[in-house]
């Protein structure tokens, strides 16, 4: 691997995985380069964690390829695997062991061993803040504590790639928020993909996201890309006060026979006096201007005039429903 | 090799941080004492030998073994620690054979704890060194190929209920075999005489050391581990 810091680190392509006759992703393909932090969001059983159990070579595609560091995981999965930390869902540990005991197992399988091992564990410790538990047998850790100790195994070779999966579930809010600024740290020296279906969890910790929906992707950008993309034509909202019976009508005959929207309907405001109506533009132009000039040639009293920008929120809900 | 040595290790380990490992082995060695001195009445035949010691406990293992064998897979799996070390930087035979000898050393040590009896034997009177040597061979060799078996039994399912269900009748198929076909099928009675596990052990209580005995116990686990191991890897095609 060279150096060049904008070099791929994960290259997924044509992924597929069927469990018998069920396709649990399908042709999935996007590269990760290195340094970045990727949410990989979508809802429950969406196709997730069947894609970092395939790039962390637990099993194999049906079709398509992942190379991590520009290995295969198919032909060098012990290479691989030595390139990359995992935290699988539900940070599972062995509850007979003690911590620190824990850590230097997966050290030793890991390769490390006498004072590169301890010297490791302990930095690793200190990092996640699990000092105080190293003499604790695992099975009495508290959920939040159980995390750490199984991100500080992830970390216990100082790995080039972070794979995460779900790593604040479960979690109460002070935790998750310790958690999630614990990844946002390692992440600036580290290339991380983490699993989430709690948008707002991406949303603070990762650089870029990649909505995946029933086995494939349906959106790969950062947050404003992702806004942006999906703000092609966004409707005007124009709000007005209401006037005598028959107002509404009269609106929107007045909006679709000035000729620029394609499609206007009234919306519900649930305020007592206002009404307000949705434009969406025939052309893609921005038709708010020309909005207020219907306004004002018909003397209606103008309370509002926006564009109606997608939230991430809302367009997540768009893309992983149907 | 160094990844073998150091899940044998831990699996070793893990016994005896739970009361289980010291349960199983005080219920061994009293059934075994039990037998020894009170229902064979050691004191009173006067014959300084373990032949009573050796017929009980190969058909002890078949039960016991299973059960400390059971738990190696399929509690990982139960517990999802097994998504871990499987992407670890470790093969599937790698961690067959890391539980296998974690395993191994657990009866080596409930082995060991019996050798009490050739001490005291070799105390009172002039025992058949041979025979003895012999049979706690034989007895490693068996113990070993049982726990194979629950190895692999314990490869196929995430339940230790299960994988000691299936350890144990596939363990006494293979050690009742001669007596079992033979009973009601003549005709059956050599091929089931060689592959079943008695008639090979009881040359060893003989202190007859024939390799073919030797080759058999070490084949059956081979064969058996590497099962397992293909049944580990099975995951990743499901």
């Amino acid at each position: 691997m060279t150096d060049n810091p904008s070099s791929t680190m994960i290259e997924v392509s044509n992924l597929s995985k069927s469990y018998g006759p069920i396709e649990a992703v399908s042709k999935v393909s996007f590269s990760v380069k290195r340094g970045e932090i990727v949410g990989f969001l979508g809802p429950n059983g969406a196709g997730k964690t069947t894609c970092l159990k395939i790039m962390t070579c637990f099993i194999a595609p049906s079709a398509g390829s992942v190379k991590i560091a520009g290995m295969d995981v198919q032909e060098k999965p012990r290479e691989v695997r030595q390139k990359f930390g995992y935290l699988p869902e539900n940070a599972p540990i062995y509850g007979d062991m003690i911590v620190y005991d824990y850590l230097a197992y997966v050290g030793a399988l890991r390769g490390l061993s006498g004072k590169k091992l301890t010297t490791q564990l302990a930095a690793v410790a200190e990092r996640v803040g699990i000092g105080r538990v190293l003499g604790q047998v695992a099975g009495t850790l508290s959920k939040g504590y159980r995390q750490r100790v199984c991100l500080a195994q992830a970390l216990i070779h100082d790995p080039e790639i972070l794979i995460l999966d779900e790593p604040t579930v479960g979690l109460d809010p002070n935790q998750v928020v310790e958690i999630r600024s614990l990844i946002k740290q390692l992440g600036s020296e580290r290339t991380v993909i983490l699993s989430s279906h709690i948008l707002p969890e991406v949303l603070v910790t990762c650089d870029r996201l990649i909505i995946i929906h029933r086995g494939g992707i349906v959106a790969d950008g950062t947050p404003a890309q992702l806004q942006e993309q999906m703000a092609t034509n966004p409707p005007v909202i124009v709000r007005l006060a209401s006037g005598a019976n028959g107002f509404e009508e009269k609106v929107v005959r007045a909006f679709e026979s000035a000729g620029f929207a394609g499609q206007v309907r009234q919306k519900h405001v649930g305020l007592a006096g206002e009404v307000e109506f949705e434009l969406v533009s025939r052309d893609g132009a921005d038709i708010r201007s020309r909005a207020v000039e219907v306004v004002g040639a018909n003397g209606w009293k103008l309370l509002e005039v926006r564009r109606d920008l997608m939230d991430i929120e809302g367009l997540f809900r768009r893309l992983t429903q149907e | 090799m160094r990844n073998v040595w150091v899940m044998g290790k831990k699996e070793f380990v893990s016994y005896f941080s739970s009361p289980i490992a010291y349960v199983a082995i005080t219920v061994f060695l009293v059934i075994v004492g039990l037998k020894f001195f009170v229902v064979d009445q050691f004191f009173e035949t006067g014959e300084a030998s373990l032949r009573s010691f050796f017929s009980l406990v190969p058909a002890f293992f078949v039960f016991y073994l299973p059960a400390i064998a059971m738990r190696l897979v399929s509690e990982e799996k139960r517990m999802g620690t097994f998504e871990l070390l499987a992407t670890l930087p470790v093969s599937d035979a790698e961690i067959v054979l890391g539980k296998f000898l974690g395993a191994l050393g657990f009866l080596v040590v409930t082995l060991a704890l019996t050798l009490a009896y050739p001490v005291v034997l070799l105390a009172l009177g002039e025992p058949d060194v041979g025979a003895m040597s012999g049979g706690y061979l034989g007895l490693v060799l068996i113990g070993a190929t049982f726990l194979s078996i629950g190895i692999m039994c314990s490869a196929w399912t995430n339940s230790q209920i299960v994988a000691y269900i299936l350890g144990a009748v596939l363990s006494s198929l293979f050690f009742f075999m001669d007596r079992l076909l033979g009973a009601f099928w003549e005709g059956a009675r050599r091929v089931a005489e060689y592959a079943s596990f008695d008639s090979h052990f009881n040359n060893f209580t003989r202190g007859v050391l024939d390799t073919r005995d030797i080759v058999f116990f070490v084949t059956v686990t081979a064969i058996c581990l590497v099962v397992a191991a293909f049944s580990i890897n099975s995951r990743r095609w499901n």
